[in-house]
Formats: C-alpha cells, structure tokens, sequence
C-alpha cells in the first residue's frame, strides 16, 4: 500500500477558502469570461448581432425555476428577469440584463416601477453608448485606424436585494470595461404600497441624518485599528449621508447604507456598508 | 436543497481534497489555486447539466482532473525557470530528492490519475472509472501498469 501521509501534508495555502468562494460567486454570477482577441475580429467585420430574449416567466418553466430563486415571498414570485439581450456592434459590445417586478396584485403600480427601472436602465445603457461613442470618435480623429478599435464593453445587471409584500429593494448596476473600468451603482428601494421611492429619511425620520451617522460610527468603532487606518483622516460621517445616500434592505429587511468607494475611505477600501440600527420597521 | 446549493456545498467542504489533487498534477500553489478555481466556476456554470445529483462528486472530480491535464498539456510546451534545474543536473544528489512522489511525478498522466484517485483518495475502481471516463477494464490495468512501473522506478532506486 502507498504510504499518503507526505500528500496529507501538502499545505493548504491560506488563500484557498477565499479563492474558492470568489470562484464560487464567480461561478454563480454566470458571466461569460471576454476575450478580447475575438471582439476585435468581431470589431473589425463590424458584425451586428442583435439578440433579444423576451421572456415571460409563465411561459417557461425552466427560465421561471431560475428566476425564482431570487429571494421570494412565500409563492410569489415577484421580480422577474424581464429582459436579457445582447448586441454588438464595431464600437462597443452591450450585455443588458433587466428585471421586472410582477404578481404584486397591483397592475397598475406594477407598470409604474416596470416603467420606472426601463427608464433607469435605458439612462444607464445610453449614457455608456454615448461614452463608447465618444472614445471611438477620439481613437479615430487622433489617426486610429476604425479596424483595431477595441469595442467597449457595457454590463448592465441587476440584484434583488429585498423584497416583500410592501416594498422591494434592488440595485442596478452599471459597468464600462475598457482603458480603465467605470462603475456605477445605483440603488432602488421602492414603496410598493405607494409606488414612492423609499428614502432614509422616510425611514428614520427627521434625525435621519444624525441616527444613520451614529450608527455608522457605532460600527467603526468595532473595527481594528488596522481596519480604521483605510477611513480618510479627516471624515465626516454625517456630511455622507443625505436623502440621496445609497442604500438598500438586506435579506433581513434591515437598511444597509452603502458609502461609495473614495467617499470615506481609499479606494483600496472599495465601497463600504453598513447595516444601519435600530433595524428600521420597514414601510 | 437544490442542485447549486449541494454543488456549493460539496465543494466547500472538500476544497482542500480538491486543491492536493490539483497540486499534486501541477507542484506549485499558484497553478493549484488557479485551477481549483476555474473547476469551481466552470462547474457550477455547467450545474444545469447534471442531470443526476447522486453523480454530482463524480462528476466534479472529473471537471478538476480534466482542467488538470489540460493544463499540463499546455504547459509542456512551456518550460518554466523552475524546472530547468531540476531536469538539467538529475543525477548529482538523484536520492535526496527521487522519491515515491517524483516516481508518481513521472507517470503518463492517465496512470497518475488512478493511483491518485485509488491511493490518495482512497477511491473504488468503479468511481475511477467513472471520473476518466473509461471502463472499468482499462482503469484496472491502468493501475497495474502504474504499479508495475513505478516498482521498476523504486527498484531502480535502491540499487543506485
């Protein structure tokens, strides 16, 4: 028999739980990893390819058991993926995915947020294709040859973050991949009951300012040193916060306020959240 | 429990089997890591395709040894700074560093698999055979080949 006690003892290097769990999100997130050999190729026959999937979640039940599990309130299955398309063209290469809400029992509200996160994401797509445009423009006027462009990659995706009866909370989020990534993360909480967007202040009331604050600084305080050396010398938690703050309902209802990278600390830091107490009552 | 959720499981518990299989192909951390990761992501990427979850261990250690191999098959053609020493002076200290593990080293990749698989994680033929996808035949004499050859290697040794 071979002796294996020299292969139990081949270390385990300290990263691996941190390489399997990103591989993991990694995995699950289902993205299609780019090459960019093949996109320039595609750039340079100028393909146009457009693909678009309409899907309706009663129609297919194989797409309907992937939406759902997005996190659900009892049977309902609330918000579905309504779109997901694809199209590429010379100058850039768009992947949009979004989502709708449904079954609320309120058609007309329904068509109100529907309408409400199109607008959204149409702004986002928009403002990435006018900014490809804009690079495409620059790499052909300074003597670039239109071939050898590099298309921009545009990702517009989408979480749930919450959602109930009463309100549902997503985030939309916005990326640009070219000489250097562009990121933008936007973030709805909208009353169900009302249609309204729910804002911190609607939560914890006039002192939200100084409640969300005090909390947020609570928080820190539980932090290492080391952990508190990547916060700005000079921060000011209340000046973060305003009715604009990002945030969102995590699983357990509970607001988390999310300070945006650079905001409070170096960008190394990324963006920073923090579950706001008391846990709000959410609306 | 449904099918992503026991892979995610099945795979957090055994990260560190995975990772020795992995490092015992490719002898280095970094290419180990790299690979236990693209085997998690392309597995679970391709979880919908397991039609019959009791396969799912199978059928995950079949997805590592692959990418394990192919990556040695891409490295061949790569000799990396490392290993120049290594094979350039062979003979001058050859027992300090020939072991049972550089003989294992050493075997074609298809016999290596099976000794690593049946020794190491203590495996039945028929799950080998499974995961190489080869009949239970081929597995077998892969094993007795492996052994052959690696007795002949360690023969060797202990008459220098």
């Amino acid at each position: 028999m071979i002796d294996r006690t020299n292969y139990d003892k081949i270390a385990i290097p300290e990263n691996l739980d941190a390489v399997v769990g990103q591989a993991i999100d990694e995995g699950l997130s289902k993205r299609r990893r780019r090459t960019w050999g093949v996109w320039k190729k595609a750039g340079s026959i100028a393909a146009v390819l457009v693909l678009c999937t309409v899907s309706a979640l009663n129609l297919s039940p194989a797409f309907a058991s992937a939406a759902c599990r997005l996190p659900v309130v009892g049977e309902l299955c609330q918000v579905l993926l309504f779109r997901e398309y694809h199209t590429e063209d010379e100058i850039k290469y768009v992947d949009v995915k979004i989502p709708r809400i449904a079954h609320t029992e309120q058609p007309d509200l329904e068509s109100l947020v529907n309408q409400e996160i199109q607008r959204v994401v149409q702004d986002c797509i928009q403002e990435s294709e006018a900014r490809a445009k804009d690079y495409y423009d620059a790499f052909v006027s300074t003597g670039g040859d239109p071939a050898e462009f590099i298309p921009l990659g545009i990702t517009i995706d989408y979480e749930i973050k919450y959602v109930s009866p009463e309100c549902v909370s997503f985030v939309v989020f916005q990326r640009e991949t070219r000489f250097s990534a562009y990121n933008c993360d936007l973030y709805y909480n909208l009353d169900l009951n009302s249609g309204e967007v729910i804002t911190l202040k609607d939560l914890f009331g006039k002192d939200y300012r100084q409640i969300v604050a005090n909390s947020i600084q609570d928080s820190i305080e539980t932090w290492s040193e080391e952990e508190r050396s990547i916060l700005w010398e000079d921060l000011s938690i209340p000046d973060l916060i305003s009715e604009d703050t990002d945030f969102y309902f995590n699983q357990d209802g509970q607001a988390v306020v999310v300070i945006g990278k650079y905001q409070a600390a170096y960008g190394a830091a990324g963006s920073l959240e923090f579950v706001i107490q008391p846990p709000a009552p959410v609306k | 429990m449904d099918t992503v959720q026991e892979l995610v499981a099945l795979i957090q518990t055994n990260q560190e089997r995975f990772y020795r299989i992995a490092y015992t192909y490719v002898k280095n951390r970094e290419d180990a890591l790299d690979l236990v990761h693209d085997a998690v992501v392309k597995a679970l990427q391709s979880c919908p395709a397991l039609k019959n979850p009791a396969y799912m261990r199978t059928w995950f250690y079949r997805i590592l040894i692959n990418e394990s191999l192919s990556f040695l098959r891409k490295r061949k053609n790569v000799l990396s700074w490392e290993e120049i020493p290594a094979q350039a002076a062979p003979d001058a200290r050859q027992e300090e560093y020939i072991d049972l593990y550089a003989a294992i080293d050493k075997l074609p990749a298809d016999l290596k698999t099976v000794v690593i698989l049946r020794f190491f994680e203590d495996m039945k033929l028929e799950a080998i055979a499974d995961i190489t996808s080869a009949n239970l035949n081929t597995t077998k004499s892969r094993l007795y080949r492996a052994l052959k050859l690696l007795k002949l290697d360690m023969e060797v040794l202990d008459h220098d």
